[in-house]
């Protein structure tokens, strides 16, 4: 078995903690197009961006700086972490990495989602409302235009298709489709009878939180006829590499504790993450990926066997982290992480057989 | 020895009556439902009615007594007899602000105090995460409890997660209908057996 590491970003325009300044977002989307040539150098496997429509984000438009990180790379595969597929026309979605995938010689993927950010639905005149509904009419639109074209179609959301020419074709054909889950009992399942590869958000808590949610894939993919033995499954979750274990807490903890704020209300208000949860969280038993390069090695291996995962897409630089750091943790994951990390899961897979 | 049993309601099909406590069409509480009806008719022949309590209308809600009802809406009167004439009664209800809605109470508070006495009730719930479970076991049992009602021992909670939409997808919450339904069969078989006459002559 082999095991992919990537790294994610959400593109963030976040003010900075220690000087208070607000970077512009066309300093954003260089940085941006800086982390994924860092990381192709790095020798990672995986490219991610985020999509949310924002004012504190730049990546409304994942598919545009993924085609521009094709240019800046050889080697890394380019995903979008996630798109929303709930607000996009699924036409459009095809086309767009259909093209990146030509750009960069079959290195374009799609993991698609159902969005836990809602801004998108106004924007493109979608109703919540019709939140499981639009995911899952789309979802099969897009897997319809990956299997053949022309391609006849029909549902709610959209008009229909009949004998439609969706073009350019990918570079193989093909573009791997993942589905993202974030732990909801019925998006697993619904990805398992779909027998579509899964990426798994886990975000905080035990680092056995999704057991259920993966038994529950692998036991709904089998009943469908897949063999859930040859479905990937991969994790995203937030990290960060430091030089030492001491390092690695100091350096993220103020900009993720930060970063939180907007996603941990109580009582209608942002609650900032105290130390000591933040602490509990990058315990070995715990999921956050924070420690020396050796820590997250550990933890990388036993995310692989509890859950058969061979795949990680770290989210490095969340809450604002600066540009310099985030290099330098893309660096470390990719070159003392995961030639360890590929080594020792190849291992282990050679002592199973 | 199977026999067919042959309850009061005739033709030998269960009287299921609904109590639906959700203000939403269509809604996760009836789609927990829905799965409990088709699961109980797979196991029992079964006629149903469903009670939306939101849907009654002003001489419902306004209604504070049974004799309002009684003098003035003869629609919902039989509304209430319905419900105390089920052979199974299945209140369902979404959490609302840690308990049943209010308007889930307000139609048990004009059902009479002893026409639920001894009648089989299931109980099902929904809410938006695990943590809202117990609202069965701390706020519906006691109300049926409160009435000498025969409550179903495993009663059904669902929680958002478990849904895409209202379509019940969670494997876990199905098994745990079948579990709830086979009790359900065993006690109105228990109830409604034609009488053994050998044990009797003992």
């Amino acid at each position: 078995m082999t095991f992919e590491i990537g790294v994610l970003t959400f593109a963030e325009v976040t003010r900075d903690i220690v000087t208070g300044t607000l970077p512009s977002p066309h300093q954003r989307v260089r940085d941006t197009i800086e982390l994924a040539r860092v990381a192709d150098q790095a020798g990672l496997d995986l490219f991610g961006v985020g999509e949310h429509h924002r004012s504190d984000f730049v990546g409304s438009a994942p598919s545009i700086l993924l085609a521009a990180a094709a240019e800046a790379t050889e080697q890394i595969r380019l995903t979008s972490a996630v798109t929303v597929l709930s607000s996009e026309d699924p036409v459009r979605v095809w086309e767009q990495y259909a093209t990146i995938d030509l750009i960069s010689g079959g290195r374009a993927e799609i993991i698609a989602g159902r969005g836990s950010y809602t801004e998108s639905f106004p924007l493109f005149g979608y109703d919540l409302r019709d939140y499981a509904d639009l995911f899952r009419e789309k979802l099969d639109l897009l897997l319809r235009i990956r299997e053949s074209n022309p391609v006849t179609w029909e549902g709610r959301f959209r008009a229909p298709l009949v004998e439609a020419d969706v073009a350019p074709r990918a570079n193989g054909d093909q573009i791997p489709i993942w589905v993202a889950v974030g732990g909801t009992p019925a998006s697993a399942v619904n990805a398992g009878r779909l027998g579509l590869p899964m990426a798994l958000a886990l975000l905080l808590g035990p680092l056995t939180t999704h057991t259920e949610t993966v038994e529950l894939y692998r036991q709904a993919a089998t009943a469908a006829g897949h063999d859930p033995g040859a479905l990937p499954i991969g994790i995203n979750t937030h990290g960060y590499v430091g030089r030492t274990s001491q390092h690695a807490r100091e350096t993220m903890y103020p900009y993720f504790a930060q970063g939180m704020v907007e996603n941990h209300h109580q009582r209608g208000q942002g609650v900032i993450m105290s130390r000591a949860a933040f602490e509990a969280q990058a315990r070995p038993a715990s999921s956050l990926l924070v420690g020396s390069s050796q820590e997250v090695i550990d933890k990388l291996i036993a995310y692989h066997q509890h859950y058969g995962i061979g795949r990680a897409m770290i989210q490095t630089g969340f809450g604002g982290l600066p540009q310099k750091e985030h290099l330098e943790t893309i660096e470390r994951l990719g070159t003392e992480v995961a030639p360890v990390v590929r080594r020792e899961v190849a291992a282990l897979a050679a002592s199973a057989a | 020895m199977t026999t067919v049993p042959d309850f009061p309601g005739g033709g030998g099909a269960l009287r299921v009556v609904v109590v639906n406590g959700s203000p939403h069409r269509p809604s996760t509480t009836m789609g927990l439902v829905d799965v409990i009806l088709d699961t109980l008719a797979g196991l029992q022949p079964i006629d149903t009615a469903r009670v939306d309590v939101y849907g009654l209308g002003a001489a419902f809600t306004g209604a504070l007594a049974r004799e309002d009802i009684v003098a003035h809406a003869r629609g919902i009167e039989e509304v209430l007899r319905q419900v105390e004439n089920a052979d199974l009664l299945i209140a369902a209800a979404p959490v609302y602000r840690g308990s049943y809605p209010g308007m889930f109470k307000h139609f048990f508070d004009l059902i009479d105090q002893y026409a639920l006495a001894n009648k089989p009730v299931l109980l099902a719930a929904t809410g938006g995460g695990e943590h809202h479970a117990l609202v069965l076991e701390h706020a519906m049992r006691p109300l049926f409890a409160f009435f000498q009602a025969l409550t179903v021992p495993v009663a059904i909670f669902a929680s958002a997660g478990a849904f895409d939409g209202t379509v019940l997808l969670d494997p876990r919450v199905h098994a745990r209908i079948e579990t709830a339904l086979n009790d359900v069969v065993d006690l109105l078989r228990l109830r409604y057996a034609p009488r053994d006459i050998s044990s009797e002559a003992r």
